[in-house]
């Protein structure tokens, strides 16, 4: 008993000795390791204590989305005003400050997926992780935006809200890897911009208010 | 890696969208003028004043929704009110108070990149929701210490986007106000680079502290302080000023003694930066302006500041005595440096240019050629308006091959067309003081 704590310490050090020094590695080699042994190797650990932890490196790159949504909800949910926040400023706050943990690994990110092409059709292996942690979090805003108001329930489509988000999230990605502007200062446009279009999209409009009047002219005729 | 990502200049994305915004205000305003033509067909009195107002809105509206140096570029052209039609003008003069307002999260994040805190670990209380919009960013209402603050926040990536916002503006202004792509560039240079100055707050903070203490002792005049340690980039801190803008004034049924007081101090307060400073703030639109409870003027916004070169000041002003003096040929010259006529231009085209604009000219220099001028008289504006509609709409003008006036004659045109126009809404009649030498 006495000693699981302390165990359990050493174990997440070497996990994330494993995740640093991954990416310490892309950083400098500006690509994967060979192979696992090596890699295991230069971490001056046996390849089969590595298994432990990861059992591949797609396994580490998840690891990495799966500690960059951690660290933004941990950074949020500190700060005082988030709980007053309406639901589309979580989801302003959660991208805002999501870029700002994306910025400090950004030559990582940069030299992982800069090159990779078609991003939008076929989303990466390891971001699966960071996608469904995500989409709990996005439904949890669209829950209590409905019980609000903000958004507006609408048969079947209203389903598909939490996908909406996510693929705004992906786009904020993608147009954050080619921001060239200082300070990332167009990116934070592009959140604002584009959060607000969701909302105003999923908000009650005189869409609603149209398709209720036809329905009662339909019923009624 | 990080040279690779900064050789891509601009990203297209945000470019594409922001093109896409003026196409449907394009489609809009054709549509417009299609509908226009319909009526016209079915009924032959129908006059352009339905159009031009349906136009305004559309253009206004893309024009708010971009923000940023496109708004400024509505406000400019609400200012030239002599060159647009009326419609344009009320429509565009909205600019100026409301616009859509930046999200709160995303004023903290810009206080946390400059500052490193939070709003509320700042000041004690901080407004959530925005008090005012300005041109470029808008204003937040914030105490600490029982003292009461106007932070301005800038909205992001405005500097960046002021040079591809104004290729956009350019085919709507080449309608708009009826110029040919020469003259239109001409001027663009002289907007961009005062825009991209209006971006940098920590000059504006600079020169806000430098022309508020050199216009202290101008009577009738307040002036907020600004606080440089609560100010960066993107966020300038100042004393809030209480009072009403001109428009809510006039609605309380001043006295003619007051309005007369506010539209002396602002005259003296122009005079005092033209003639003695030659540096002016050159955006004189109603929201810059406070009248305090106590009827004093409170002035802020130093975004806009034209430095008046010395030989375009002695040109433009020596042409506003009332009896021109001068012979021919030191006139001759003074049209050249100014700008107002070429080597290029033929004797006919000499001739033709030389009378209008002397008639501008005088036109616009009368209230310098009294000791009071009362602007009130509506039928002195309504010269103006005219003498511009006239001149734009006149052949010689439209197909002139070059443009016309100097550069910096769009600023300082623009600052006294729109002090002229406050003084028209403050009714004033004011004592036109004159430097020595044009006496």
């Amino acid at each position: 008993m006495e000693k699981a704590p302390a165990k359990k310490a050493v174990k997440t050090d070497l996990k994330s000795k494993i995740i640093s020094g991954y990416i310490e590695h892309v950083l400098e080699n500006g690509k994967e390791p060979v192979s696992v042994f090596k890699f295991a190797k230069d971490l001056k650990m046996k390849e089969e204590e590595f298994y432990n932890y990861f059992t591949s490196f797609e396994a580490i790159k998840s690891a990495v989305w799966a500690q960059l949504f951690e660290n933004t909800i941990v950074n949020i949910e500190s700060q005082e005003v988030f709980k007053e926040y309406s639901a589309r400023e979580k989801l302003l706050g959660f991208l805002f400050t999501w870029v700002e943990e994306l910025k400090k690994n950004r030559s990582y990110l940069l030299s992982i997926y800069k090159d990779q092409k078609s991003m939008d059709k076929f989303l990466p292996m390891e971001v699966k992780v960071f996608k469904s942690k995500f989409k709990d979090f996005a439904n949890e805003i669209i829950l209590e935006g409905k019980e609000t108001e903000e958004i507006a329930n609408r048969p079947v489509i209203s389903d598909r809200y939490d996908d909406a988000l996510w693929f705004q999230v992906w786009f904020v990605f993608q147009f954050w890897l080619k921001d060239a502007s200082p300070a990332f200062e167009k990116t934070d446009a592009a959140i604002e911009k584009s959060v607000n279009l969701a909302f105003d999209l999923m908000g009650k409009s005189a869409l609603d208010t149209f398709i209720d009047f036809a329905k009662f002219l339909y019923q009624n005729k | 890696m990080e040279s690779k990502v900064k050789e891509q200049q601009n990203i297209p994305t945000s470019k594409v969208q922001r093109a896409a915004k003026f196409l449907t205000t394009g489609a809009k305003v054709g549509g417009n003028y299609v509908k226009h033509y319909a009526k016209k067909v079915v009924n032959p009195s129908h006059t352009k004043e339905e159009l031009h107002n349906n136009n305004a809105t559309d253009i206004y509206n893309s024009l708010s929704e971009l923000k940023g140096s496109a708004l400024k570029v509505a406000q400019m052209m609400s200012m030239d009110k002599n060159i647009l039609p009326r419609a344009y003008q009320d429509k565009f003069t909205m600019a100026q108070y409301s616009a859509p307002p930046l999200s709160f999260p995303l004023v903290i994040k810009t206080f946390q990149k400059y500052f490193g805190k939070n709003p509320d670990q700042m000041f004690d209380t901080f407004t959530k929701s925005a008090i005012n919009a300005a041109s470029i960013g808008q204003v937040h209402q914030a105490t600490k210490d029982g003292k009461t603050y106007a932070v301005k926040i800038q909205y992001p990536g405005v500097a960046d986007s002021v040079s591809s916002d104004l290729k956009l503006v350019r085919p709507f202004a080449l309608r708009l106000l009826n110029m040919n792509v020469k003259e239109l560039d001409h001027y663009m240079d002289e907007v961009e680079e005062k825009l991209l100055e209006e971006t940098d707050y920590v000059l504006e903070v600079d020169r806000s502290r430098e022309i508020s203490e050199a216009c202290a002792h101008i009577k009738d005049l307040v002036f907020p302080k600004y606080y440089s340690d609560l100010s960066s980039e993107r966020i300038i801190t100042m004393d809030w000023l209480n009072g009403l803008h001109i428009k809510e004034w006039l609605e309380s049924n001043p006295t003619q003694e007051q309005k007369n007081r506010i539209g002396q101090a602002l005259w003296d307060f122009y005079h005092h930066q033209v003639h003695n400073l030659m540096q002016v703030h050159a955006d004189p639109h109603p929201g810059n302006f406070i009248i305090q409870p106590d009827g004093t003027l409170g002035i802020i916004d130093f975004g806009c500041v034209k430095v008046i070169p010395e030989d375009f000041y002695h040109g433009y002003f020596s042409l506003i005595k009332r009896d021109l003096l001068m012979n021919e040929e030191e006139l001759n010259e003074i049209f050249y440096n100014l700008e107002f006529i070429s080597e290029k231009d033929n004797d006919e085209e000499k001739l033709y240019f030389k009378s209008v604009f002397k008639e501008m000219i005088s036109l616009l220099g009368k209230p310098f050629h009294v000791d009071t001028f009362d602007f009130s008289d509506d039928t002195y504006f309504e010269k103006i308006f005219q003498l511009g509609d006239r001149i734009s709409n006149e052949k010689m003008f439209r197909k002139s091959r070059q443009a016309r006036g100097s550069r910096h004659g769009l600023y300082i045109n623009r600052t006294y067309f729109g002090v002229y126009n406050l003084l028209n809404q403050l009714q004033a009649t004011v004592v036109t003081t004159k430097p020595d030498w044009l006496k």
